[in-house]
């Protein structure tokens, strides 16, 4: 995608309707099954008849003010703000009721902090409801990259006395001009919903409007030479979503629909180099940004229930369109003709689901489904011409469809044989269609055996077993490539595959204490493989108990451990291995915690939780001599305090204490310095090491 | 005699050894997997293979066998070196730096022996090094590394005095400090001497003692060199940059394709600044002088990946281009001073020809075809006439064979019955492989391959010349008729000769061998670099091995004497001639001292044409093939 000229062509990012589509879709698995059992509720049956509502407003509205070292903005993840000083928020839970029904509710969460929160809602419980609310978001990288680049005009610009030259450490005016820059991106979330309840049916509409701004990494290259860039981001996406549903007594059918625009208020990443130009006069660059983008998607749902049996059904399509102009190459010479002014792009996505449920006898249920999704990019298929360098056209080639059909079915049975013993058993067959992609074809078959039992009322057990088997048509890798790769390669993700995956489950529920062990093991073996990943093994546990010592009392803990071995294996003469690498990646998360509630009308809360996690990746190279790479790690101590109590019967106050110690290593960017490598001017280090404090202290009036 | 008397030698020796193999010497049979077997007798080649090399506080013990041609054990090697050196993997020193020899040491043993050297008397040998590698010429030596020992043996003889010639042979390895070692992870093996020494003969170096490119570059590294040219990559593009004999810009010249060779395409894999500078001299990577500043390797794949480099590094789809064109001459015949000839453009691609003539072919650039009369004679004249087919419009002829005619041929009287060449030149244009019109700017030149076709007066006939040096013998350094004269003449073994033969004129210098056009003084004249203007000329080979030229002739190499009757006496332009067979020689043999044995033995220099014809020349009494100083016998020919 990148082009060696400078510009760039990025996959056209999705906007976000686009990922909630994939993402409704990847947890797609009964998505219904609750509203299913809810139709059937008696819910009128449930109203407090003595609950007697008046007119009233209550809850709390409060003003915080907290001091926040934001020394190192990372610190920001964690408070909310990158503020380094004093910050102040605004924190509300209003609720206003009358008695014919209406409610009104008003919150705001850390309200004037990067990652605030404020909502207005009205309405009537169980007929119609209006809200209107806010949410920011943001995301801490780095505030300590050094750059000499200043942003003039949209375009990243050098100082006036910058003197270029061919390397980095030849830049004489770099380190006077280094300046450290914020990498930081926040969103701005605004909504507005409806829902309106009736007799038989449900209809709601909703808004979303999101401004996201801020700067991120990003590298400009001109031949060899590169250049790590704040990239900046100012965009905004706009998504309409309507859903209509019917209700009877035994059947639910709806649709819904959406519709998202995304507009990229800048159209490229334009820079000035700082290396001298070679081969004639490569003096700035351009460099393609997210294309503004559109998409819709419609969907129906229906599901039937007859005693002991459920079907459900699921049919969507969705659209995805962009046709943002092309940037024009940015090479010396005439700049090639390309076939068409934009792309045109249109990517059609088609799903359907059919799912039963049936439970036949007491006993035995069982449970059928099938899926079927299809990608089918319509994108009209054009030659464009590929440049290598300014100097060396390389021919033309098309742009591909990758086109992608994929069936799933399922099949499960449960039988129980006691009241606390039962075995669940599951056959999955996966196929998948591929276009221009190594193999045309995947298939999948997986078979997962689970036996539960309850051994007591406190303690209930269960055992996993799973096996799956992955294969598909020809491997063509060195046909359909771009370039021959070794023909022993195999992709991981379309390599034959087998694949165990065992888990064991126990769970303890007394009266003051609970507590869960969870082990799992996973080992994948790529059986076709002699060049690429050959084995994958991982396993590790959860453990957690929460302690009830009286009633103003509890503590929790919790411990999980995870490890991942992986091989991989290479050639660097396009022959067999001659090369191996092993991967081992290992995660630890502890946590303990008190909480301390006094249960008094006058209000005492306090709490102290303890967090560490610490994640680690330590790879080695060996080709007869063994190569360790350096340190790749993050490790992160929190302590997070507070006290909340009453002052007077109106008057609350809260305090909070987050200290973090943090610390983090990638031995790619240790130690490194702007100039350290030759034709790379890079940020420096980027790796992060602080002690951070917040204390916060909240003022609040209850009504 | 000299032979019969090694014979008796190792007759008696052989006898001994029975001898004492009956007599039960101590009576215990040989080692299981070591048979012993009698000793050679008569050594060609020495055959040396190794056992894994056993480790011992991190001092190597090198086991090997030498044998003889025919797998005999030799027993009583007196001298042998043993060179020690690590290789460094690719990318290990720093991203897209080629793999690199370490050079540890080297120990000879004659009289004394740095470490132990123990010859078990049934073929197999050990050494033990002197010391452990780790530190040696301040290289760490790492397990895991490729290990490689060299083993040197030959240019003396045994006690019996059978000599042994020189061999290197190299065992590549790894291991620990302590144990067995095994097969190593990774190599580099690049290039096959055989390779070099089609052009190069025997290669070797250092008083004759090293001849194998595995054990250069034990020592030709960074490691063991102080002068970075001479390391082995830079070293031999260096040495090959002036004076090479067939196109530098191939890399595969010389990288040439084989599959048993892992490493084989390193040369377009991995492209360094050492490697590619070696060459690119105008570069100066470091400074940025003619390619932009790039400090180290790490980047160049970036651009010059392997199709890039491959795609600049070779002829440019010209074979390709060539395969679909080969002009032939499918008839002839002589009527007085004009031949008449049929021509047709064949397309082998297709198999079918093209159905235009040349002049309406787009692609042909230019086609001639010349002609001369006398091939048993070396030709009437030193002008062939000509015509220019692509610009002429054939006498007749259709569906793809078109009809020609030369005139002015000179057919001097008495003789007719003799034959004649027609020689055929030209180019075609084309572009990455394909034929296109010449009107096209992307399309370039290609030069054909040369071809020639002998006529006798009435038909074409597969005889004519005869043949002393071929196509492929001169392709064995100037590549597959790669070599082109005026713009697209290649075709050396029968082209030539047309124009350059003995009715040009030598100068009357003190040789005029050396002077003369006539092909066979003038090819001779100029890869001894005795031709003026051609001093500098590096012969790559060994001169004297006329076998790397010339081609046999009903079995024997063609240089054989007495020479051919057709070869001229040489023709001076002071109206003097020199006699055949003194002339030829003397392209070489151009001392004082050697022309007067040639007069004295009959020869003529300067002389008259009738005294340079009569016959008094009586070299091939000495030198004729069979006889003591056949000329066969005293050159160094392989």
């Amino acid at each position: 995608m990148n082009r060696q000229d400078g510009t760039q062509i990025r996959p056209w990012p999705l906007s976000l309707l686009a990922l909630s589509i994939i993402s409704s879709l990847a947890s797609a698995q009964g998505y219904d099954l609750a509203s299913a059992n809810r139709s059937k509720v008696k819910m009128d049956a449930w109203q407090c008849k003595r609950c007697e509502v008046k007119d009233a407003t209550r809850g709390e509205i409060g003003i915080g003010v907290a001091y926040n070292d934001g020394s190192d903005s990372r610190f920001g993840n964690t408070t909310g703000t990158d503020t380094d000083g004093v910050v102040a928020s605004l924190e509300a839970d209003l609720t206003h009721k009358k008695a014919s029904g209406y409610q009104t509710q008003f919150k705001a969460n850390r309200l004037g902090y990067d990652a605030g929160s404020a909502s207005l809602t009205t309405g009537r419980k169980g007929q119609y409801e209006i809200a209107a609310s806010y949410r920011g978001f943001a995301r801490f990288d780095n505030n300590a990259a050094l750059t000499p680049y200043r942003l003039a005009a949209n375009s990243w610009q050098l100082p006036s006395q910058w003197q270029s030259a061919a390397t980095t450490e030849q830049m004489n005016s770099l380190n006077e001009s280094l300046m450290a820059s914020e990498l930081k991106i926040t969103r701005d979330r605004y909504r507005l919903d409806t829902v309106y309840t009736g007799s038989f049916y449900e209809a709601s509409l909703g808004y979303q409007h999101e401004k996201r701004q801020g700067n991120r990494r990003a590298s400009a290259n001109l031949l060899t030479n590169s250049t790590m860039l704040s990239e900046r981001v100012e965009d905004k996406s706009d998504r309409i979503e309507g859903k209509l549903y019917f209700r009877g007594d035994q059947w639910l059918t709806g649709i819904d629909a959406e519709l998202s625009h995304y507009k990229n208020d800048l159209s490229a990443l334009h820079w000035q180099s700082a290396f001298s130009p070679t081969f004639g006069a490569a003096y700035s660059g351009q460099s393609a940004v997210a294309p503004d983008n559109k998409a819709y998607r419609v969907a129906a749902h229906s599901q039937f229930s007859a005693p002991g049996q459920q079907v459900l059904m699921h049919l969507g399509f969705s659209r995805m369109t962009q046709d943002q102009a092309y940037l024009q190459a940015t090479i010396n010479g005439p700049s090639p003709m390309l076939p068409a002014s934009d792309l045109n792009g249109q990517v059609d996505q088609l799903e359907m689901k059919l799912k039963y449920l049936g439970r036949l006898t007491p006993e035995l249920s069982l449970r059928a489904d099938y899926d079927y999704r299809d990608r089918d990019n319509k994108t009209e298929i054009l030659s464009y011409p590929q440049i290598i360098t300014d100097s060396y056209y390389s021919g033309d080639k098309p742009n591909q469809a990758y086109d992608r059909t994929r069936q799933q079915a399922n099949l499960g049975a449960k039988y129980r044989f006691t009241r606390s013993l039962y075995l669940d058993l599951q056959y999955q067959y996966e196929h998948n269609n591929y276009n221009a992609l190594d193999r045309d074809s995947l298939q999948t078959s997986d078979v997962t055996a689970k036996l539960h039992y309850r051994l007591s009322a406190q303690w209930q057990t269960w055992l996993k077993a799973e096996f799956e088997d992955r294969g598909g048509s020809e491997y063509l890798g060195s046909s359909v490539s771009n370039r021959p790769n070794n023909p022993l390669l195999r992709r991981s993700y379309l390599a034959d595959r087998e694949r165990q995956r065992y888990g064991l489950y126990t769970s303890y529920n007394g009266e003051a204490l609970s507590a869960t062990l969870n082990l799992h093991l996973m080992q994948d073996d790529y059986t076709d493989t002699q060049i690429g990943l050959t084995q994958v093994d991982s396993q590790g546990y959860d453990l957690s108990a929460n302690y009830a010592l009286n009633e103003q009392i509890n503590l929790s803990a919790f411990v999980n451990q995870d490890w991942r071995d992986s091989d991989q294996v290479g050639s660097n003469n396009f022959g067999s291995a001659n090369w191996f690498a092993t991967t081992e990646d290992k995660a630890t998360l502890i946590g303990a915690g008190i909480d301390y509630d006094a249960q008094l009308e006058n209000r005492l809360r306090l709490g102290i939780n303890y967090s560490y996690s610490d994640g680690q990746s330590d790879t080695e190279i060996s080709q007869g001599l063994h190569s360790p790479y350096g340190s790749y790690y993050a490790t992160r101590h929190n302590l997070n305090a507070f006290a909340d109590f009453n002052l007077s019967e109106s008057l609350g106050l809260r305090l909070d204490w987050i200290f973090e110690q943090y610390q983090d290593a990638d031995w790619a960017n240790e130690n490194l310095v702007p100039d350290s490598i030759p034709n790379v001017l890079t940020f420096g280090d980027l790796s992060h090491d602080y002690n951070a404090h917040y204390f916060g202290v909240t003022l609040s009036y209850q009504l | 005699m000299k032979m019969n008397k090694t014979f008796h030698y190792a007759a008696l020796f052989g006898l001994i050894s029975l001898l004492s193999a009956c007599g039960g010497d101590d009576g215990k049979p040989g080692n299981p997997g070591e048979p012993g077997g009698p000793p050679a007798m008569v050594i060609d080649t020495l055959v040396v293979s190794f056992d894994p090399v056993q480790m011992q506080s991190g001092v190597a013990t090198v086991n090997y066998r030498v044998t003889n041609q025919d797998d005999e054990p030799v027993v009583g090697i007196p001298s042998a070196t043993f060179i020690a050196a690590q290789l460094l993997p690719q990318g290990y020193t720093n991203a897209g730096n080629a793999s690199q020899w370490q050079y540890f040491t080297s120990e000879s043993c004659n009289d004394s022996c740095p470490g132990e050297y123990v010859d078990h008397r049934n073929g197999n040998y050990s050494y033990t090094f002197s010391a452990a590698f780790d530190g040696l010429n301040d290289v760490g030596y790492q397990a895991g590394a490729t290990q490689r020992i060299v083993v040197k043996l030959g240019g003396d003889s045994l006690a019996d005095g059978t000599s042994l010639p020189i061999t290197n042979q190299h065992f590549d390895w790894q291991g620990d400090k302590e144990g067995t070692s095994s097969d190593p992870v990774y190599t580099r093996n690049l290039i096959k001497i055989e390779t070099c020494n089609s052009c190069h003969n025997d290669l070797a170096f250092h008083r004759g003692n090293y001849n194998q490119i595995e054990t250069c570059v034990t020592c030709h590294n960074a490691d063991r060199v102080s002068n970075p040219d001479n390391i082995f990559p830079q070293m031999i593009h260096g040495k090959h940059l002036t004076g090479f004999p067939g196109s530098l810009a191939n890399c595969q010249t010389c990288h040439a394709e084989d599959e048993t060779l892992s490493e084989q395409m390193n040369w377009a894999r991995v492209p360094t600044m050492e490697a590619c500078g070696a060459c690119h001299t105008n570069i100066d990577f470091k400074k940025g002088e003619g390619h932009p500043t790039q400090l180290n390797n790490a980047n160049c794949v970036a651009c010059h990946n392997p199709d890039w480099t491959a795609s600049v590094h070779n002829d440019g789809g010209n074979a390709q281009a060539l395969a679909q064109f080969k002009p032939v001459i499918t008839k002839a015949m002589r009527s007085g001073d004009t031949v008449s000839f049929t021509l047709t453009l064949e397309n082998p691609a297709t198999g079918q020809p093209y159905m235009a003539s040349a002049d309406q072919l787009d692609f042909v650039s230019d086609l001639r075809v010349y002609a001369n009369w006398g091939t048993s004679f070396d030709y009437a004249t030193r002008s062939a006439r000509s015509i220019r087919v692509h610009e002429t419009t054939p006498i007749s002829g259709s569906n793809g064979s078109f009809d020609y005619q030369i005139a002015g041929l000179t057919v001097p009287t008495g003789s007719e019955m003799d034959k004649g060449t027609l020689a055929i030149q030209g180019r075609v244009c084309a572009a990455s492989g394909v034929l296109g019109a010449c009107s096209d700017e992307a399309n370039s030149e290609v030069v054909i391959k040369s071809s020639h076709r002998f006529f006798a007066t009435d038909a074409l006939s597969d005889n004519g010349r005869r043949l002393v040096v071929s196509n492929d013998t001169c392709g064995s350094c100037h590549g597959d008729q790669q070599l082109n004269f005026h713009g697209s003449r290649n075709d050396l073994e029968g082209q030539c000769q047309l124009c350059h033969n003995p009715n040009m004129l030598a100068e009357a210098a003190d040789n005029p061998s050396l002077t003369t056009a006539d092909f066979k003084h003038l090819i001779h004249g100029i890869h001894s670099g005795q031709r003026a203007g051609f001093e500098g000329i590096n012969y790559p080979g060994n001169i004297g091995n006329c076998a790397q030229c010339h081609v046999d002739r009903d079995g024997i190499l063609s240089v054989a004497l007495p020479l051919d009757p057709g070869v001229k006496p040489l023709a001076i332009d002071d109206g003097s001639y020199t006699s055949p067979t003194a002339a030829i020689c003397s392209d070489c043999h151009s001392s004082e001292t050697n022309k007067n044995h040639m007069i004295q033995q009959g020869a003529v220099f300067n002389g008259t044409l009738s005294d340079a014809t009569a016959g008094t020349e009586s070299c091939s009494t000495c030198h004729r093939q069979g006889a003591d100083a056949d000329v066969l016998t005293v050159h160094p020919i392989k």
